[in-house]
């Protein structure tokens, strides 16, 4: 069963003026990813992979079409219950690293925990887990580019989301600390989180059980 | 990791701006408490001092001005005086125990002060004075004097000293106990040698009087009117109509404080904007990893709410500082009208309490809107920009 599942996606960029320029960067998306998938979003910059992954993370509200994360259709919810649903089920991971700069390593992953009301004290197991247990208390400027994706990593894993989605993890970093997250995802993948990633990277694409190529708002495949 | 170690971890950031913002809300608070705290000890001073004048109530010149008013109750020289045949007249009506002063102000060991011309015998009687030190004085005395305790501790002056007073030289016979009133800061001498000394014979400042029935002053005004062209006011008169004086003079330090406070304000609704300005990417990350629009509310709300509480405290030591020094500034002024008060700057607990609530609340009130502006951003605004 697919836990993640578009229809006749539409997304729409610029104001509602008669004179506004608009961009549309969605036409028609529909796509279904199954529950444990590991599933690339490819394509040429412009061509709405990010805008495709920011609305199935519930980010971003389509112009037209729907959304269904767990058979839920997202379009519909409510701001709180939107923001309940990235807290819960959904983890997230920028190109980046979006951190935030005046907290430590380990404040970050906790602040994401505020959300779910979950214990604090795990978040010392999942800085383990991507290896920077001696990092705890460092801020993200202290840390090297894949250091501070790695903590991002940890934090999107805060709440034992079901769906991980991933914008260019690799894009920021050198190609061994692009080896080292890739080894986290495909981790991450082999204990069984859904997850979705927008990358140009060829050899995380060749990784993934479902590759979705994208061109001027459309699907290839 | 909590809300308020977040809200901190922002706050103390920018340190230079936490400090200028915090300066703000300080100096508008401390102006808040020192204004306040002058203007209320004001009133309690004058208060204590009308009780201290010891009378039910005054005889002054006619159409005295308030102004004049306001000098007898604090123990100052007034411009109008009365003919000294009008104190003949009046003590001899049924019931009515009156003494008549003259007050006049002079330099005593290089600063400013009071002497009061009294009949040494009958004022004992009516103000029932006891002696700390040295012994009472008689009219038959000649240049006598005593003085008050506050009066002998300012100009290091025992029983026994002599001081000159526009050229005549007045030895000291005695030092009053405290009174609580302007007594404690005057000096008494006999009223035939105040007249002389500043050349008033033949006129005295005012008379106080007491009654043996205070429910009959009407009766006993009418008594005092038909044999003299003055005024009368009974004690309370005199305190509400100076009272009221105070009262629009507190009315303006409030005005000024609450200027001060929407200065402040402004300032902090100010750094709160531009913090939610700056933060739009940190608050995009906070949407997007599940933060509700009422979290990111209640951070920046309570940012705002925290230099308030900040602002509040610091502001109310420094008002306390400022008015405990401004109290014998005030004293010294002899321009002001308000010389001659001793403004004593007493904590306030109730004060204390209402201005820290008060910063509380103004700095709470100005953050409403930026924290509404930040909770508006969608997490792709936010993160994008």
């Amino acid at each position: 069963m697919s836990i993640i599942k578009t229809e006749n996606l539409e997304k729409i960029y610029g104001g509602k003026s008669k004179n506004a320029v608009t961009t549309h960067a969605l036409r028609g998306v529909s796509l279904e990813i199954p529950g444990g998938a590991f599933a690339c979003i490819t394509g040429k910059s412009g061509h709405g992979k990010s805008t495709l992954l920011n609305l199935i993370g519930g980010l971003d509200k389509p112009t037209g079409g729907s959304v269904f994360v767990g058979g839920e259709d997202i379009t519909k919810l409510s701001d709180n219950k939107l923001s309940e649903l990235r807290a819960k089920k959904i983890g997230f991971v920028f190109q980046s690293f979006n951190l935030l700069e005046n907290l430590t390593a380990l404040e970050n992953i906790q602040t994401a925990m505020l959300f779910a009301k979950n214990k604090a004290d795990k978040a010392n197991e999942l800085l383990a887990l991507v290896g920077l247990s001696d990092k705890a208390g460092s801020k993200p400027a202290q840390l090297s580019g894949g250091q501070q994706q790695r903590v991002a990593i940890a934090r999107a894993l805060a709440n034992n989301p079901d769906i991980l989605i991933m914008d260019e993890p690799t894009g920021n970093l050198d190609s061994q600390s692009a080896e080292e997250v890739l080894e986290h995802i495909l981790m991450l993948h082999k204990s069984g989180k859904t997850i979705v990633v927008v990358t140009h990277n060829n050899e995380l694409a060749r990784k993934a059980e479902m590759v979705f190529e994208m061109r001027d708002g459309r699907l290839l495949t | 990791m909590n809300l308020f170690k977040l809200v901190t971890s922002n706050i103390f950031r920018r340190k230079g701006r936490f400090a200028f913002t915090l300066l703000g809300i300080s100096i508008g608070m401390a102006s808040f408490v020192a204004l306040l705290s002058i203007g209320g000890n004001m009133q309690s001073a004058v208060k204590q001092q009308a009780e201290g004048l010891g009378a039910n109530f005054l005889i002054m010149p006619e159409n005295i001005c308030i102004y004049n008013q306001m000098a007898i109750v604090t123990g100052e020289t007034i411009s109008e005086l009365l003919q000294y045949d009008v104190y003949d007249s009046v003590k001899d009506i049924d019931e009515i125990t009156v003494i008549p002063h003259l007050t006049q102000k002079t330099a005593i060991r290089e600063l400013p002060s009071v002497i009061a011309g009294i009949l040494p015998e009958e004022t004992l009687l009516f103000k029932d004075w006891t002696l700390a030190k040295g012994e009472y004085f008689t009219s038959q005395n000649g240049n006598a004097a005593v003085i008050g305790t506050g009066f002998a501790t300012t100009r290091e002056l025992n029983a026994g000293d002599s001081v000159t007073v526009r050229g005549e030289e007045l030895t000291i016979k005695g030092i009053l106990t405290e009174t609580g009133g302007n007594d404690d800061m005057t000096m008494f001498i006999p009223l035939h040698v105040a007249q002389r000394i500043f050349d008033k014979e033949g006129y005295i400042s005012y008379m106080s009087a007491k009654v043996a029935d205070m429910t009959k002053m009407e009766f006993y005004e009418a008594e005092i009117l038909s044999v003299a062209s003055v005024q009368v006011a009974t004690n309370d008169q005199l305190l509400a109509s100076v009272l009221s004086i105070l009262g629009s003079v507190n009315s303006t330090l409030q005005l000024i404080a609450g200027v001060a406070l929407i200065a402040a304000a402004f300032g902090i609704i100010n750094t709160m904007m531009t913090a939610v300005y700056e933060r739009r990417r940190e608050i995009g990350i906070l949407r997007a990893i599940g933060g509700k629009k009422g979290f990111l509310f209640k951070i920046f709300l309570l940012e705002s709410g925290l230099y308030g509480f900040l602002g509040g405290i610091v502001g109310v030591v420094v008002g306390y500082a400022v008015s405990i020094f401004a109290a014998p500034i005030i004293n010294r002024d002899e321009l002001s009208m308000l010389k001659g008060v001793s403004a004593q700057a007493d904590i306030d607990i109730h004060l204390v309490v209402t201005a820290v609530g008060v910063s509380l609340l103004i700095s709470i009130f100005s953050g409403l809107y930026p924290a509404w502006r930040a909770a508006q951003l969608t997490p792709m605004e936010a993160i994008s920009s």
